[in-house]
């Protein structure tokens, strides 16, 4: 399959749309720890100034006082590093924006290994289960352009807290302009019969790699995007095992505790099928090139093909 | 509530005194009912907390989300003991309700929550946060609203060891907040000892110089040092947050429990709580 090559990561796609909502909602402002010209939060701080507030390489201050403006009836949007605001935030998140139901949303970048180049310290592998478990948040992670721009609409429309995984660099473009998304939504971006790959972000691009590689050897793929992973798509995940009768689940995240357990539990309790979960097998990644990196851990298309063939021949 | 400024200097120094040995009664009452509760450093803050909720903020019981009304952010928020009492006798909700403390179903949480009960202006009860908070609720009032009500918030002196509470600061110097007071109850002691002991923190004035504050002190239980000291906060307009250090004694109003780091978070029994309501009582 090609992918046309997006000219943009999500991350800044992300921060492009939150530009110009700010220009017609004056209502949200947008907090940042010195990282704009990392998170591309500086191209709304050009706009809109006065709405923008650089808080210092503090995140915990910086979420701290970001539900304190947002607990007097504020919008809020909090941009940062996916390890630091998952991990050393976490708490700040957790009890005093999550539990009272706050308006803050997170512009997260470095989600997964599309930090690859950075190394451990800068890629969240783990943000899915944090933020996934706490009660209250809802979490979106959009592979393209298009679906980028949306979750910044869906984020800031949806009352409550709203964490959203964007990418470091930038992959490929899926979606054409007309397309729609809602929160709790799902795309089937590829019909298959023989085993449903569910999957979300740059994810979204191997499985399908993985599934022409899969069609090679006779077997249809099924592969759905799951942009939004809290909460998710249940509907359109049964209705594919349905037919499939399979289920895959490859994300860039730890294997433990990400969406595949997520949907495996909710499988296994409703309609078991053979399944496969596909992540980090309780490991740090390291430094190096996106697509190198990807494969060395097991996440790249062939690697997913391989395990799904392996699914398929275990079913049949 | 009858209105201090109609009062003379001395005559709202003696309300205050009254009302501070009341608020101090009923903290007692609930963390023995409770059998559970932060005592000591609730009797540290009482002085300060009547005359902020009953003298210098601009507030309305009947209409607690009033948008110009004075904010209070307890940021050592385990002695919420004290902001229940001073919130229910100021007619926030009803006094009797102050027994239900820690229970089930209360409105009255072990560490304050904004959403369950009226008067809160934020949750707290992680150490820091609720500084950090105060500063963003600060920030929307300068930067956002433009309005000039104040936004007061009462730190523990332990509580200062958190970072969250320098990198707020930072900020709260950064954004020019002379909104933001900050008051320090200073007893000296936190769970595991002495602040000397525990974490050397001294100088603090200088540290909150340095930060960017303007720094005032008081006698935390002289309630003339304390209404003077915290009007001169009020009036604050330098561009600077302030920071008050309010010397105190923890437990202070019951013999037994002042300076005695046992009773930071332990429920008298009976006869302790006859003695200390006898006490607080013969000091009123």
């Amino acid at each position: 399959m090609d992918f046309a090559a997006a000219k943009s990561p999500t991350r800044k796609v992300f921060a492009e749309r939150m530009t110009a909502r700010g220009d017609t909602d004056s209502e949200f402002v947008v907090f940042e720890s010195d990282l704009a010209k990392s998170t591309y939060s500086y191209i709304f701080k050009d706009k809109h100034p006065e709405r923008y507030f650089n808080m210092g390489i503090a995140e915990i201050g910086t979420v701290a006082s970001a539900a304190g403006m947002a607990a007097e009836g504020r919008n809020v949007v909090v941009c940062g590093y996916g390890v630091f605001i998952t991990m050393r935030a976490l708490e700040a998140i957790r009890s005093f924006i999550c539990y009272p139901h706050l308006n803050v949303k997170f512009l997260s970048s470095h989600g997964g290994l599309t930090a690859a180049i950075d190394g451990v310290t800068h890629q969240a592998t783990e943000d899915i289960a944090f933020m996934t478990t706490i009660p209250q948040m809802k979490v979106l992670v959009p592979a393209d352009s298009a679906s980028a721009a949306a979750a910044f609409d869906i984020a800031l429309d949806t009352p409550g807290p709203v964490f959203t995984r964007l990418m470091r660099d930038p992959l490929f473009e899926l979606y054409g302009p007309g397309e729609s998304f809602k929160l709790g939504g799902s795309k089937v971006v590829r019909k298959g019969k023989d085993v449903t790959i569910a999957t979300y972000g740059d994810m979204v691009f191997q499985s399908l790699l993985a599934a022409d590689e899969l069609a090679k050897q006779g077997i249809d793929a099924e592969v759905i995007d799951f942009y939004s992973l809290k909460p998710w798509d249940q509907a359109t995940l049964a209705e594919s095992l349905k037919k499939t009768g399979a289920l895959v689940v490859a994300e860039n995240h730890q294997r433990r505790n990400g969406f595949g357990y997520e949907a495996a539990v909710w499988t296994l309790m409703n309609n078991p099928v053979p399944t496969e979960l596909i992540g980090l097998e309780d490991t740090f990644a390291e430094s190096g090139s996106y697509p190198i990196t990807i494969d060395k851990f097991g996440l790249s298309g062939p690697k997913i093909a391989a395990k799904t063939a392996a699914l398929v021949a275990k079913k049949r | 509530m009858e209105n201090p400024s109609n009062l003379s200097f001395d005559a709202r120094v003696d309300r205050l005194n009254k009302i501070a040995q009341e608020l101090r009664m009923h903290v007692v009452d609930m963390v023995y009912t409770a059998q559970s509760g932060h005592i000591g450093g609730s009797l540290s803050a009482a002085d300060f907390v009547a005359a902020l909720y009953f003298d210098l903020m601009n507030l309305d019981p009947a209409n607690p989300g009033w948008a110009d009304r004075d904010r209070f952010v307890l940021s050592k928020g385990h002695v919420c003991p004290i902001w229940y009492a001073a919130l229910a006798v100021r007619g926030f909700f009803p006094v009797e309700e102050l027994k239900t403390l820690r229970k089930n179903n209360s409105r009255l949480q072990g560490h304050p929550i904004a959403t369950y009960l009226p008067g809160l202006d934020a949750s707290a009860g992680s150490l820091g946060i609720g500084f950090a908070q105060a500063v963003g609720i600060a920030m929307e009032g300068k930067l956002m609203r433009k309005k000039d009500y104040k936004v007061y918030t009462v730190l523990g002196d332990g509580e200062i060891n958190e970072g969250i509470i320098w990198e707020s600061s930072l900020a709260a110097a950064k954004f020019k907040l002379d909104n933001l007071v900050a008051i320090i109850d200073i007893n000296n002691l936190q769970l595991d000892g002495t602040l000397a002991e525990v974490m050397p923190t001294e100088p603090i004035d200088e540290k909150f110089r340095a930060l960017g504050f303007d720094v005032l002190k008081m006698n935390g239980h002289d309630m003339a040092d304390v209404l003077t000291t915290l009007m001169k906060a009020k009036r604050a307009c330098s561009g600077k947050p302030t920071c008050v250090l309010a010397y105190t004694v923890k437990g202070k109003g019951v013999s037994f429990m002042e300076n005695q780091l046992d009773w930071h978070g332990k429920a008298p029994n009976e006869a302790q709580y006859t003695q200390a309501i006898a006490e607080l009582k013969g000091a009123a």
